[in-house]
């Protein structure tokens, strides 16, 4: 750690008990389906059995006059247009007269009841007249002439294009002394967060609608209900219960503006949980990609040119695709430096479910491509996959296809190199194996970039308001904990600065009456941005109370400073996708896997991970490590066995027995090595975790594969299905 | 709607109550008695988190009807602590290992644990990754879980040889509720 980083104490670092670990082991923690209230009513939503159709009524009498019911709605119900979306509104919570379903599980209409019981009998008294309409299923087929329209304002179904030109693409094919070119193909997956959307609302003796539910963004949900519902977000406190995962999922409306209607015209307490298979239907995913990359490269192994095209299914609506797409290009050469680049990219609506952020949001997908290329260039050139990655990779100095110049903090190498150099001490060397029998071992390494913070031009920002008093302090502050301990690192940072022990340190409740807005719980950005807010905000309570020495203040009046901390201003593409600064940060990470795979049925077995990942510093140690092992295992996930099909627009697993998260008995032991490059401006030099540890595993598996039975599989996931097929067994 | 009336030994107490045939043991201990540390994730037996400790075996309890449950005894998170709030060891590894992250499948994960350590005293990390296969967690990876297992048997095994306090818990101490 240089001298430029404040040194506080021994809490930064340490391996410090998450502050919520009694009460979550306990079970005391509560999450929003542990809430009841006297009087309170069950809300339910009907949804969608149809991809596409309009509605042409909807009969809500017979619910209505069913006993136990209270309330039956629907959208004609909602003041116009009554619309959401996180990028912008085109989703309506309930369907109207004369609108349209656009996915199997899109709201039609809601009621509100004494019992679950009546609320179920209801649902199934709603008499919805559907006209179906012609499916759109396949994102080549939906940009064709005369295909059908999921948003008739949206022409040949592209919600989105993105364009990026960087150096002379030509030039660099005509340097290149190999060009290899591929298709690769991810699914839509779900997060499959162990808690299901829940929340409940009531109105309050002021008036206002309460909501207390498990989200990323309250300050957000609050502006989407508002907007929705057509009242003012003054009149909308919203609180945030323990949350049960997140991972992306939560950024977007859930149960909130279901809820807070609901309220509303019923004055009474409404609750309402998601079973776990309207979780999966209605619920926003991770976007399918299919990815084009032609690269070119020297003999001796530098990348001379990438050209990239990127589809990306959007699925019903809009969500936060647009930013996912850009996410996608400004990240599309991976953790390489390539000097002439082109992407086209577009985001192209079907009907399918709504997908959204999900742990990487659109680093993902391109990354897995990269990685993938890498492993088959080395293998062409007869080169060491490490060699090839340590001459391509980012550094500082390293010029992006973005345009941007790296200045420092970029650990791409320090984490390649603290891999390999672990792996080495447990025995793996990534492709050196073609056994043979029953069992082939194989051995591949990738890499990961991720951006840090929202990017291209958003101003990054959050509050913290600390108040102290000599032996004990409050933060309060609106980000979310989703589990990944943000509360513990606050707790850290302002008991370190303050010199207590973190026992004196407590957080307020996420209440939006009580905490400044802090951004979402996303872009692995809460420890970076609401971490120097928290930072800044804790120094200036002890320069205060140090001022006021033997006269600081008694219990009843603690000293207090409230922050709004700017992250470094970034900007958006020009029309080439250049931009100095897409991002303020950047977080890497490499992994080895080995494993072993059954060449008779196809079946993988992952043995032994190494995940080491450039941190910048680690606030809390313990918790880092657990982001690295659990974005590992959910990586896994993604690469061997998870995949929401559907067929037609219809979903075929919709229960956690049919997709397939990995338990247990599939999950490796995983070595994390944590890698402290200090940030620039990060808090205390630490960068974010959450998204990056994702990245390497896809194009490790793969590599992993290729080492054990010779066969590239360019379609995420890597199943027995398709690797036998690949081996020409099927 | 046939009702019965059943009783049934919870945490130490018997609580009696009539209940609807369709009834789950998950929905009469969430519902009817409050107890929310048993966790609700899908309802069909897949996920393990309302897993409790059902006549000394880890159950899922969204497979068992309320009826079914008639005269069995039942041990929940909520069962678990001692009396003057004490962790128990597991709970207490769980903590120190940093087993737990979102939380929503620890108090699930943890009784699975107890109903593994009750029936094999040390088991290898195999075997417990076999016990909580069937306890799904997405957060953590399961390392740290595995970890705080093998943590809280040796840690059990030396307070059995000082006095054997934490054998006696959930076998018929009564626990008061609110």
């Amino acid at each position: 750690m240089s001298s430029e980083y404040p040194q506080v104490n021994d809490l930064i670092g340490s391996r410090s008990i998450r502050i919520d670990a009694r009460e979550k082991v306990t079970g005391q923690a509560q999450y929003p389906a542990d809430l009841f209230m006297p009087g309170m009513l069950y809300g339910r939503v009907l949804r969608s059995p149809h991809p596409h159709a309009r509605i042409l009524s909807i009969d809500l009498s017979e619910a209505r006059a069913l006993p136990g019911v209270v309330a039956a709605l629907c959208g004609d119900d909602l003041p116009e247009p009554g619309l959401y979306g996180l990028n912008f509104p085109d989703q309506s919570p309930l369907a109207r007269t004369g609108g349209k379903v656009r996915y199997v599980g899109d709201g039609v209409a809601t009621v509100a009841a004494q019992t679950p019981q009546a609320a179920e009998a209801a649902l199934n008294l709603i008499r919805v007249e559907y006209e179906v309409l012609p499916v759109v299923s396949d994102m080549r087929a939906a940009q064709s002439p005369g295909a059908p329209l999921v948003h008739e304002n949206r022409p040949d179904n592209i919600l989105h294009k993105a364009e990026l030109h960087h150096g002379d693409i030509q030039a660099g094919f005509a340097g290149a002394d190999l060009i290899i070119e591929g298709t690769y193909v991810t699914p839509l997956v779900d997060h499959a967060v162990l808690q299901p959307e829940a929340g409940l609302a009531y109105i309050g003796d002021d008036g206002r609608v309460n909501l207390w539910v498990a989200t990323q963004w309250a300050d957000e949900d609050r502006r989407q209900i508002a907007e929705a519902l057509d009242i003012p977000k003054e009149r909308i406190r919203e609180v945030i219960t323990a949350i049960g995962g997140a991972f992306g999922r939560r950024e977007d409306i859930s149960v909130q503006i279901i809820l807070c209607f609901l309220a509303i015209k019923t004055g009474r307490p409404v609750k309402f949980v998601y079973s776990r298979t309207e979780s999966m239907l209605a619920s926003t995913k991770r976007h399918p990609f299919e990815m084009r990359y032609r690269t070119g490269a020297t003999r001796e192994g530098k990348l001379t040119a990438m050209e990239i095209e990127l589809l990306a299914n959007v699925g019903a609506y809009a969500s936060t695709s647009l930013v996912v797409l850009n996410t996608a290009v400004t990240l599309a050469t991976g953790a390489y430096e390539v000097p002439n680049v082109s992407v086209e990219a577009k985001a192209v609506h079907t009907n399918a479910s709504v997908t959204g952020a999900f742990r990487g949001f659109g680093s993902n997908q391109p990354n897995f491509s990269v990685e993938m290329v890498m492993s088959k260039l080395a293998d062409a050139l007869g080169m060491d996959p490490v060699e090839l990655r340590r001459r391509n990779i980012l550094r500082t100095g390293s010029e992006m296809h973005t345009g941007e110049v790296l200045k420092g903090g970029v650990g791409g190498i320090q984490s390649l190199e603290a891999a390999t150099a672990r792996a080495e001490e447990l025995g793996l060397r990534p492709g050196r194996h073609r056994s043979s029998g029953r069992r082939r071992i194989g051995v591949g390494l990738a890499c990961g970039c991720k951006n840090i913070g929202y990017s291209l031009g958003w101003d990054d920002h959050a509050g913290a308001i600390v108040e102290a008093w000599p032996d004990r302090a409050v933060v309060k502050i609106g980000a979310c904990d989703v589990g990944q301990g943000s509360n513990t690192v606050w707790a850290q940072i302002a008991a370190s600065t303050l010199k207590l022990p973190l026992g004196s340190v407590s957080i307020a409740r996420n209440d939006s009456d009580v905490v400044p807005d802090a951004g979402s719980s996303s872009a692995s950005r809460q420890t970076f941005v609401s971490g120097n807010a928290v930072l800044q905000a804790s120094l200036e309570v002890a320069e205060k109370l140090r001022a006021l020495g033997p006269n600081a203040p008694d219990s009843a009046f603690p000293v207090i400073a409230e922050v709004t901390y700017h992250a470094p201003k970034t900007f958006p593409f020009d029309s080439n996708g250049q931009t100095a600064r897409p991002s303020f940060g950047y977080g890497f990470g490499c992994q080895v896997v080995e494993l072993e795979v059954d060449p008779d049925t196809g079946d993988v077995r992952v043995l032994r991970v190494v995940a080491a990942h450039d941190v910048g510093r680690a606030i809390n140690m313990t918790n880092v490590e657990g982001q690295i092992e659990g974005g590992y295992l959910m990586s896994q996930g993604y690469s061997l066995t998870e995949d929401y099909p559907l067929k037609d627009g219809r979903p075929r697993a919709t229960t956690l027995a049919a997709y397939m998260v990995p338990t247990a008995l599939d999950a490796p032991e995983i070595v994390p090595v944590v890698v402290e490059e200090p940030d620039l401006h990060g808090p205390l030099g630490a960068k974010g975790v959450g998204e990056m540890t994702m990245l390497p595993t896809p194009g490790a598996i793969g590599a992993a594969i290729h080492d054990a039975v010779g066969v590239w599989i360019d379609e995420l996931p890597m199943s027995p299905e398709r690797i036998l097929r690949a081996m020409g067994k099927l | 709607m046939t009702l019965h009336a059943i009783s049934i030994k919870v945490n130490g107490q018997f609580r009696a109550a009539t209940v609807t045939s369709q009834m789950t043991l998950l929905q009469f201990l969430r519902e009817i008695l409050r107890l929310t540390g048993v966790k609700d994730g899908c309802a069909e037996g897949d996920c393990g988190a309302c897993t409790v400790i059902f006549n000394g075996r880890a159950v899922k309890s969204c497979l068992v009807l309320a009826a079914q449950a008639d005269g069995a005894e039942v041990l929940t998170i909520e069962g678990l602590n001692g009396p003057d709030g004490e962790l128990h060891p597991i709970q207490k590894a769980f903590m120190e290992m940093g087993a737990v992250q979102c939380g929503y499948c620890t108090p699930g994960m943890i009784m699975t644990a107890k109903a593994l350590l009750d029936a094999n005293p040390r088991p290898t990390r195999g075997e417990i990754r076999v016990a909580i296969s069937g306890n799904l967690c997405r957060c953590t990876g399961y390392s740290k879980i595995v970890s705080a297992i093998e943590l809280a048997a040796l840690r059990i095994a030396s307070l059995k040889a000082e006095d054997g306090s934490w054998e006696i818990l959930g076998k018929g101490k009564c626990i008061h509720h609110e």
